[in-house]
């Protein structure tokens, strides 16, 4: 009886993961305290926070320039980096679930571009209708989640090297597009385009905010609710089938989902890199395999990383800005290179 | 189990090279074209020494500045080729098209047989130089920070072009025009001024950027005039810090009639509040050609109605 | 035909006879292109797959193994049927209860806390069985359990099986190449061939020489065992 219930307590629990989320939950907290502080104004620290606590119901001493900085400008941005990484995130540690491969990502896939394409259609001809953006970004993640599928799959399945040298033909074709598209562009937009096209969350303070955030908390906690089947779907799917899962109404609500978490973040934000490869990896790596645990995990961590990324983007050669991609990519792709060479 | 991984990393890493490498402006210095031949010899604004023939009477213009100057100097007659953005004077429409600024065509451009082709942004020069080199043809790059330096690329097109007396005519009537402003703002209060390129993201003009100095001359002080780069994406919230009495919003020209409203940071500006928001025609703000002074008149007009009535 | 509670059923046939599509049917997860397979009287192709897979369960011939997982975690794999919305999708103490259980059965309890890929094959196999007898289904469906395993594993599996389906009086479907083995274990045996039944019935009305030879193509000899008494068979060349 012993060994057994020894094993028992390594067990990942409802109470573990309850304590994990809730410190991920209080980190996630302080950070964007924290990020709220920093910026290429100094705001007062003990107004500000005051001014934090309250919500923004009490100015706390502010200046109204100041409070409009803070609830204005940066508590948006910032609450935009953690729907945006935390939408990521989730939809790597799904792809990685689903397609057992634990380089699957939506930007290396090719998902990403594939709402970038989208939304730039949206830009293009419907211009004026800030919704279709990012419903023409949830069709363009959703296609792109499709053609990269089919073309990985082989007669031995998804393999690994399938997969990602699927996304990569996926992601130049899509990447060739978008520069057909700006080259038909005027000048102006160009510009923005390509800063956008790097990820830039300076366009928060508009009035989709909500979308993203909404759409990353629920997409959390479907893709939470399917953990359990996708701890089953990770082994095989033969035997997932014959433990009573329902793959395929698992596997098509993954897809959706991921791609309606890429789809509104890319909207939102552009194409911000590698947040789901690394985010999930440093989860499990913490955290253990077991998605019920693993994937709340990666969208809380996801949200801390592009948070933390996005601060640096905006400090760092203040009050210039770098675009939050680049930071991002930079953590990300040496990192991708070194599991990349453990696969 | 990853047979073929270098492979891999390599193409892997060219995707990203390409994805997220942003566009370099390299200036390599002293690129020369045959001297045998080209007996004159002019220092470019990247730094570079060109040789040129002593007669140029085809020449190709890579921007809508440029081609604006070498009318201006009255030698519409030997431009053999510009781009689909130059659109004035009205000639310019009817000039042989080699592509956009951005995407020049090569083959076009050796095709009409120029003898210089003038180019206004130094990223440009790495594509051109070598291959035109082998066909003789010369790279001058312009590269104005303020308003002498398009003074100075007028003198320059004039001088490669022979049209040397019409360009030094042009530029004193420009210098008089710019000094006249001068005169006129000497007792006028400097006005601190926001000059918004772009709403969403947020650009301005920084440092290096010419419409910084026609701002100064124009009597206004550009709140970014020290941040370095010459087009700065700028952070909303120190855009919003610095409370700006004016907002410049370049727009209706040839681009059309996009960023025609301040910034969401900017709403609360004292600027915005004062209803201090000037649209100016951006073909004058963002082309250093002649009609940077129109643009320049044109700021001033507006800051500053109290002088010029 | 049909399958009883607490009734081992063997099907045995030359390759291509189609067994495994009669497993996979079974199953469901092979829709039959005529016929019907019926559930307690309910046809398979308008249950669930929750609701089938609480009846039925399936061994196969090897675990699939794609990421690395304990053997208890694995084992509890089986109870993902019966999650439901009290338990937010997490094992409640009578799944943890099951599954202790069937590692007590099984005798695996001294390795739970392994990695499943670090067990041999006749414990893997084990623990496959484990999670299939964990999901507490009356029916048994066994492709091929023991192809990887040696005598006396092979033995201590289907021990273990026909030990289930005597105490619960589940009943089990074992496909096999091993015909003695078959019949060792066996109450009816199902012979297949070209998709066709030949023959069912008990071992000895199946067993019989010209049956097995129109089936298999092999002369045989068929004569009893001298312990257990049930048909023994041995190709003649």
């Amino acid at each position: 009886m012993t060994s057994s219930r020894l094993s028992n307590q390594n067990r990942v629990t409802l109470r573990r993961t309850i304590i994990t989320l809730l410190f991920l939950v209080a980190a996630l907290v302080i950070v964007v305290g924290a990020a709220s502080l920093l910026g290429s104004e100094r705001l007062p620290v003990s107004n500000s926070l005051c001014a934090l606590t309250t919500l923004g119901a009490r100015q706390c001493g502010l200046t109204s320039d100041h409070f409009d900085i803070l609830f204005q400008i940066r508590l948006p941005r910032i609450l935009l980096a953690a729907a945006v990484g935390g939408s990521l995130a989730t939809a790597g540690a799904g792809y990685q679930a689903l397609l057992r491969n634990p380089l699957a990502e939506p930007y290396l896939l090719g998902v990403s571009n594939g709402a970038a394409v989208g939304t730039m259609l949206a830009l293009l001809f419907f211009g004026s209708l800030e919704w279709s953006r990012p419903l023409m970004a949830f069709a363009g993640a959703l296609v792109a989640t499709f053609a990269v599928y089919r073309l990985a799959r082989g007669r031995v399945g998804a393999t690994p090297e399938r997969l990602i040298l699927a996304g990569v033909i996926v992601t130049t074709f899509l990447s060739s597009i978008i520069v057909f598209v700006t080259t038909m562009m005027d000048a102006t937009r160009i510009r923005s385009f390509t800063f956008w096209l790097l990820g830039d969350l300076s366009g928060a303070n508009t009035g989709l905010l909500p979308v993203p955030i909404a759409v990353a908390v629920v997409g959390a906690i479907i893709l939470t609710l399917n953990a359990r089947s996708l701890n089953l779907l990770m082994l095989g799917e033969r035997d997932a089938f014959d433990l009573g899962v329902e793959v395929s109404r698992v596997r098509v609500t993954i897809f959706l989902i991921a791609s309606l978490l890429v789809g509104s973040s890319v909207a939102a934000s552009g194409s911000v890199g590698y947040v789901g490869l690394v985010v999930p990896h440093l989860t499990r790596l913490s955290v253990g395999s077991d998605n019920r645990i693993s994937i709340p995990s990666a969208t809380l961590g996801g949200a801390l990383f592009v948070i933390v990324a996005d601060t640096i983007a905006r400090t760092v050669i203040a009050p210039r800005e770098l675009p939050v991609g680049a930071i991002t990519a930079l953590i990300g792709a040496p990192l991708f290179i070194y599991l990349l060479k453990r696969v | 189990m990853f047979l073929n991984s270098s492979r891999f990393i390599k193409s892997l890493s060219l995707l990203l090279i390409t994805l997220f490498s942003v566009a370099a402006c390299t200036r390599s210095s002293a690129v020369l074209n045959n001297p045998s031949t080209n007996t004159r010899r002019i220092t470019d604004d990247a730094g570079r020494e060109v040789f040129l023939p002593a007669k140029v009477d085809r020449v190709i213009s890579l921007a809508p500045n440029l081609t604006e100057i070498v009318f201006a100097v009255g030698a519409g007659s030997s431009l053999a080729g510009d781009t689909t953005y130059c659109d004035y004077p009205v000639q310019a429409k009817n000039i042989e098209k080699v592509g956009d600024t951005q995407h020049p065509n090569l083959e076009r451009i050796i095709a009409l047989k120029p003898q210089v082709v003038l180019v206004s942004t130094a990223s440009q020069l790495e594509v051109f130089t070598e291959q035109l080199r082998s066909h003789n043809i010369a790279v001058f790059v312009t590269d104005p920070h303020d308003l002498e330096g398009v003074f100075r690329s007028i003198e320059q097109v004039g001088q490669i072009l022979g049209y040397v007396e019409q360009a030094t005519a042009v530029v004193s009537s420009l210098r008089a025009r710019a000094m006249a402003v001068d005169n006129a703002l000497k007792q006028s209060p400097r006005i601190r001024t926001f000059y918004q390129l772009s709403a969403e993201p947020l650009y301005t003009a920084g440092h290096d950027s010419f419409v910084t100095d026609l701002l100064k001359r124009a009597g206004a002080d550009s709140v970014t005039a020290n941040v370095p780069g010459a087009w700065p994406k700028y952070s909303a919230e120190a855009a919003l810090a610095a409370r700006p009495d004016a907002i410049i919003l370049p727009t209706g020209g040839s681009m059309g009639e996009g960023n025609g409203t301040v910034a969401k940071a900017l709403a609360s500006s004292p600027a915005a509040k004062t209803g201090r928001v000037y649209k100016i025609n951006d073909d004058h703000l963002v082309r250093p050609g002649p009609r940077a002074v129109d643009g320049l008149e044109e700021m001033a007009r507006v800051l500053h109605p109290e002088v010029f009535k | 035909m049909l399958l009883e509670p607490g009734v081992v059923t063997a099907v045995i046939g030359p390759n291509g006879a189609g067994k495994s599509t009669l497993l996979r049917s079974l199953n469901g997860s092979l829709i039959p292109n005529s016929g019907t397979i019926l559930l307690n009287d309910k046809s398979l192709g308008k249950l669930s797959r929750r609701a089938i897979a609480k009846q039925i369960t399936v061994v196969a011939q090897e675990a699939e193994l794609r990421f690395p997982i304990t053997v208890f975690e694995y084992v509890l794999g089986g109870r993902f049927v019966w999650a439901n919305s009290t338990t937010w999708g997490w094992e409640g103490e009578r799944d943890l209860e099951v599954a202790e259980a069937v590692l007590d059965e099984t005798e695996l309890h001294e390795l739970s806390g392994r990695m499943m890929n670090e067990l041999s094959g006749g414990e893997r196999q084990r623990a496959v069985l484990a999670r299939a007898l964990a999901t507490e289904a009356p029916i048994l469906l066994l492709d091929e359990p023991t192809a990887n395993l040696d005598l006396s594993h092979q033995a201590t599996l289907l021990g273990l099986v026909r030990e289930r389906c005597n105490s619960r009086s589940s009943s089990a479907l074992v496909i096999t190449h091993d015909i003695n083995l078959a019949a060792q274990f066996a109450d009816v045996i199902l012979l297949l061939k070209g998709g066709q039944v030949v023959k069912t019935g008990t071992t000895q009305q199946v067993l019989v020489p010209d049956l097995l030879r129109e089936v298999f193509s092999v002369d045989v000899l068929v004569d009893a065992h001298p312990i257990s008494g049930v048909p023994r068979v041995t190709p003649v060349h």
